[in-house]
């Protein structure tokens, strides 16, 4: 079973429990669905960043205060700007599947959360690859709405990295990514190499949550 | 006046100035329109450059300005707008040697926000943004607006009916191609040509996103398409990322050799976007001027097109699906009248699941509110679909809203030879584009003869042409009356289409199944006719692709006619189809055929077990089945009670349990659903009434627009015996509560995802505690816990969507 059907299926909420073929056979479809209408797109861009206090950043003109961000950001001196979506027919993909079905929308839906997690993963790879070759290490992605890093930093964020224009990745009033499928992350960049490159799941403190990750 | 030259000579924009400005010290995060306000000097500098150049037309500094992105307090739009007009002019003054011509552009660019369905800005708040810009630029004296870097059909057509609406300057529009030659919301260049087109724009054409070379092809394509002058700003090459910056890397004088092949490819105006700079432009220029133009030809392509996808008549036949429709129709009717819109939505979705291009909507019915009705399932069906739609209505006042809220460039059903008619059609299809369907009857009605529909046709023509409009926006119906009382019916009809795409050159549609009115067997009569209109060239037919007769004339007429190479389609569709014999079968015994090829399913004689099994195991067509043969040996309600709901408990109860998932749990659910329905038109065959159900209203808070989680409940309650009021995602509060009063609503349920939006569902149960104190709230949505729902004041939280079932019936049920 290839990574990112297993991450389906963990955020169907299967846990450890044994899957159904027909649950199975939905997931391949919903692949098969998305990958015929999926755009994906993505864009990024490296910035200086200076830490002004404790717990207090500054990217160009932005000010940025959040505990967790700065514990993910220790020691390093440029940040990149992360953003990431599958494109707005995969929204429409969903509404209409909705029509039909609802099992099969939850799966799709599902589906679509790995597709985009899997996606900005290469992407992420290719950040990594690119700076270590001039000896610069990356942090794992960090998002705005993750702990205390409040969502409204999402504004400022994705003016910088003109996400409307280059990747068609808008946000609502309320703050939430339209398309819906999308992502916009910090990547913290140091020279020194640190081993915490386990992803969000494993690290975070609700251990009781169906959707972890099977690692405990 | 620019448009004296445009399309005759040569004309040169500016270059880049996001770089220009990022030179002299723009920060990262800074909006660069107040610099307008506070760096007078470096932007007047920049234009100087520009017009030092050589550039005909400099774009002010005005790309972001607008009241989308202006939100902050202190900043005044119009302050900023004017004084980047006078900065542009001031920079003429400087730059301009002699008495050349120049002139000022007011750029417009996208407002960063994705319109309705899909993202949350209101067509007309678009409208709204861009018109006041506009206003601005205008009076400040800007010659003409250029819409550029817009990469969203929708959000491009908000912004030339508010240049067009809001001032009389000319309009220029350039779009983001990528190298696919696609938009980002994925429409291709024709569908592009032809929106822009329609709306009369003056110069069309693509800026930004690729350098010069990608842009050939793309301008090529433009070419075989456009009939007015086409733009090209290309970026200093593509876009390469170094450090982390996004950096061009072509050089002025390769920029300006490839310009030189754009102009030869056919463009009539040209400039630079990221990256180019003054010297690109000075370059560019000594290139390409004193070029003469290629003489830009009139296209006479008829094309349709929605956001994504375009489709032009002439090439083959095309379908026109007509289900979507009341006439004759009581589950539409009914559908209509209950305000059921998903209903409706499916009836598109299956008629391009069996092969339509583009699909009619007509909701016209005599008690509803057409106007409202058609701008609702204009706009929804272009959330679920990407075929292009024909706005089918007598009510010219619903056609002008459908057409204006539209996302492309639509089919129009119709106009006719009478005057009153053409006088209240034309303007519509001048303004916002379209391609009419011209129904040959006038005041006389409809003429017997294939020469008197000619005539009317010819009417039709000439004064649309006094309008501007063009033939190729004419698509002619010579109708067809019933064989059983008209007995040369079909006879003129074949003449007169065959006249009609002779003489005049145009493209003709009709809706076929009318020729077999009254007859028995009317499939056989349909599908032999629409094989004779296809081949007397009919352009496309207007009929029911659900319908196999009609699709098998059609898949096999392409195939006969050479337009279905290697016949791919037609074995596409036909090469795996049953035999008439084995499928005859299969129709009259639904149930063996499912038994055999399921051993595991329930033995014969027991089709109660395996109803039972049926809904456990999710299995829709089963439970359809089963359902079926159990009525002719019990009730409706023993089934019910006997199978069905001790099926859904048991589920639900191992879902609770952790045994069963969510995936099986809707399977389940969807099950149910199947032998409900089945059941319902039992009931209502035999005259019963229905069980009287209780009414739950639910609904998505207003800001938020992910709807999953409160349509899984949807379907739970619904097999709970639940009547749903589904009043979809982003709910104003009002609009919950009018929902509770007016049908006297005792649970609401409401569903938010994020922090953000809780807010909104707060805010929602104050104002039902206020107007309607005797109705209990549950809530749901990842964000919430039990104690953010007591926070909020709702009664009750559900953890999933069982539970929400569960509330609701200790609430209601007991």
């Amino acid at each position: 079973m290839d990574n990112r059907t297993k991450e389906t299926i963990r955020y169907l909420g299967y846990g450890n429990h044994a899957v159904d073929s027909t649950t199975i056979a939905m997931i391949s479809d919903s692949f098969r669905n998305l990958e015929s209408v999926a755009n994906c797109k993505s864009i990024y861009r490296i910035f200086d960043l200076h830490e002004t206090d404790e717990n207090y950043y500054k990217i160009g003109t932005v000010h940025l205060e959040s505990r967790n961000l700065s514990k993910n950001l220790k020691g390093c001196h440029r940040v990149v700007l992360f953003g990431a979506t599958l494109g707005a027919e995969v929204d429409r993909l969903l509404t209409r599947k909705a029509l039909m079905s609802m099992a099969e929308v939850v799966v799709l839906q599902a589906a679509a959360a790995a597709m985009l997690e899997e996606y900005c993963d290469e992407c992420q790879e290719e950040i990594r690859v690119s700076l270590e070759r001039e000896g610069e290490y990356i942090r794992p992605r960090f998002s705005p709405g993750y702990g205390d890093f409040d969502i409204h930093y999402q504004r400022p964020l994705m003016q910088m990295l003109d996400c409307a224009k280059k990747i068609g990745l808008t946000m609502t009033d309320s703050f939430m990514m339209s398309p819906t499928k999308s992502v916009t992350a910090l990547i913290g960049v140091s020279s020194t190499q640190e081993n915490c490159h386990k992803k969000g799941c494993e690290v975070c403190g609700k251990k009781d949550c169906i959707y972890r990750r099977d690692t405990v | 006046m620019i448009l004296d030259k445009l399309g005759k000579e040569l004309l040169f924009f500016d270059g880049g100035m996001g770089t220009q400005l990022q030179a002299k010290g723009l920060n990262p995060g800074e909006l660069p329109e107040t610099w307008n306000l506070t760096h007078e000097e470096e932007i007047v500098d920049i234009h100087r450059q520009y017009y030092a150049a050589g550039s005909d037309i400099v774009l002010t500094n005005t790309f972001g300005a607008n009241a989308l992105k202006f939100q902050e307090e202190g900043l005044s739009l119009e302050k900023i707008v004017k004084q980047a007009v006078r900065h542009a002019k001031e920079g003429a003054k400087l730059g301009v040697t002699g008495d050349r011509e120049t002139y000022v552009a007011l750029d417009v660019g996208p407002t960063g926000k994705l319109l309705k369905p899909m993202g949350d800005l209101a067509f007309e708040d678009a409208y709204q943004a861009f018109a006041e810009v506009m206003r601005y630029g205008e009076e400040s004296g800007a010659d003409l607006i250029h819409i550029e870097t817009m990469s969203d059909t929708y959000e491009v057509k908000a912004a030339v009916l508010a240049a067009k609406e809001q001032t009389s300057l000319p309009v220029f529009v350039t779009m983001i191609f990528d190298e696919r030659g696609k938009l980002l919301t994925g429409a291709d260049v024709p569908s592009v040509v032809a929106l822009l087109e329609g709306l009369r724009v003056d110069a069309l054409g693509i800026n930004c996103g690729l350098g010069p070379e990608q842009m050939l092809p793309i301008l090529d394509s433009i070419m075989e398409y456009a009939s007015i002058p086409v733009i090209v700003k290309p970026n200093a090459g593509l876009p390469v990322q170094r450090d982390g910056e996004t950096c061009y890397d072509v050089l002025p004088q390769e920029f300006a050799e490839t310009m030189q092949k754009v102009v030869g490819r056919g463009a009539a105006v040209i400039g630079g976007c990221c990256g180019t700079t003054p010297e690109h432009i000075r370059h560019m220029i000594a290139e390409c001027d004193g070029r003469t133009l290629r003489a830009q030809t009139k296209k006479n392509r008829t094309i349709v097109s929605s956001y994504g996808c375009s489709v032009e008549l002439g090439i083959g036949s095309k379908i026109i699906g007509e289900r979507i429709n009341p006439t004759g129709k009581s589950k539409f009717k009914a559908a209509l009248k209950e305000h059921n819109l998903d209903y409706i939505l499916k009836e598109g979705i299956t008629q391009q699941e069996k092969g339509a291009h583009i699909l009619d909507v007509n909701v016209g019915l005599p008690d509803i509110d057409e106007v409202a009705m058609m701008r609702e399932v204009v706009e929804q069906l272009q959330s679920v679909t990407n075929l292009p739609l024909q706005i089918d209505t007598v009510d010219t006042k619903a056609m002008d809203v459908a057409m204006r809220i539209y996302n492309g460039k639509p089919m129009v059903n119709s106009v006719s030879g009478k005057k009153e008619s053409m006088d209240a059609v034309f303007p519509l299809i001048k303004k916002y584009g379209g391609v009419v369907i011209g129904l040959t009857l006038d005041e006389s009605g409809i003429p017997e003869t294939a020469e008197g529909r000619l005539a009317v046709a010819e009417k039709i023509i000439a004064e649309a042409a006094a309008y501007g409009i063009d033939k190729k926006d004419i698509v002619i119906d010579v109708l067809c009356m019933t064989i059983s009382s008209e007995p040369s019916g079909a006879v003129t009809t074949l003449k007169a289409l065959k006249m009609v795409r002779e003489k005049l050159g145009v493209h003709t549609v009709l809706g076929v199944s009318n020729i077999s009115f009254g007859l028995p067997s009317r499939p056989i009569i349909n599908a032999n006719f629409y094989t004779m209109a296809m081949h007397e060239g009919l352009s496309a037919g207007i009929i029911n692709p659900s319908s196999d007769a009609m699709m098998q004339s059609y898949y096999a007429f392409h195939a006969l006619m050479n337009m279905d190479p290697n016949c791919e389609n037609y074995i596409a569709n036909y090469a795996n189809r049953p035999t008439a014999a084995s499928s005859a079968q299969m129709s009259v015994n639904p149930a063996a055929a499912q038994t055999a090829s399921d051993p595991a399913g329930g033995q014969s004689g027991s089709q109660d077990g395996s109803l039972k099994r049926a809904v456990e195991k999710g299995l829709k067509e089963d439970a359809h089945h089963t359902t079926c043969m159990l009525l002719e040996q019990e009730k409706p309600l023993d089934i019910i009670n006997r199978y069905l709901i001790p099926a859904l408990d048991m589920v639900g109860k191992g879902f609770e349990k952790g045994t069963v998932f969510l995936p099986q749990l809707l399977m389940s659910a969807e099950a149910a659903k199947a032998s409900f329905a089945v059941i319902k038109e039992a009931l209502q065959k035999s005259g019963t009434q229905e069980e009287k159900k209780e009414k739950i209203v639910l609904a998505t808070v207003k800001g938020d627009i992910h709807d999953i989680g409160k349509n899984i409940v949807k379907v739970l309650l619904e097999n709970y015996s639940f009547e749903v009021i589904d009043l979809g995602k982003d709910v104003p509060p009002e609009d919950v509560v009018d929902a509770v009063c007016e049908n006297d609503v005792k649970l609401v349920g409401l569903s938010a995802l994020m922090t953000t939006t809780v807010v909104s569902m707060e805010d929602t149960i104050r104002q039902l505690r206020e107007k309607a104190p005797g109705c209990r709230v549950m809530v749901g949505g990842a964000v919430l816990n039990q104690d953010y729902a007591d926070m909020i004041g709702a009664d009750f939280y559900g953890k999933d969507a069982m539970q929400s079932v569960y509330y609701a019936q200790k609430l209601l049920n007991e």
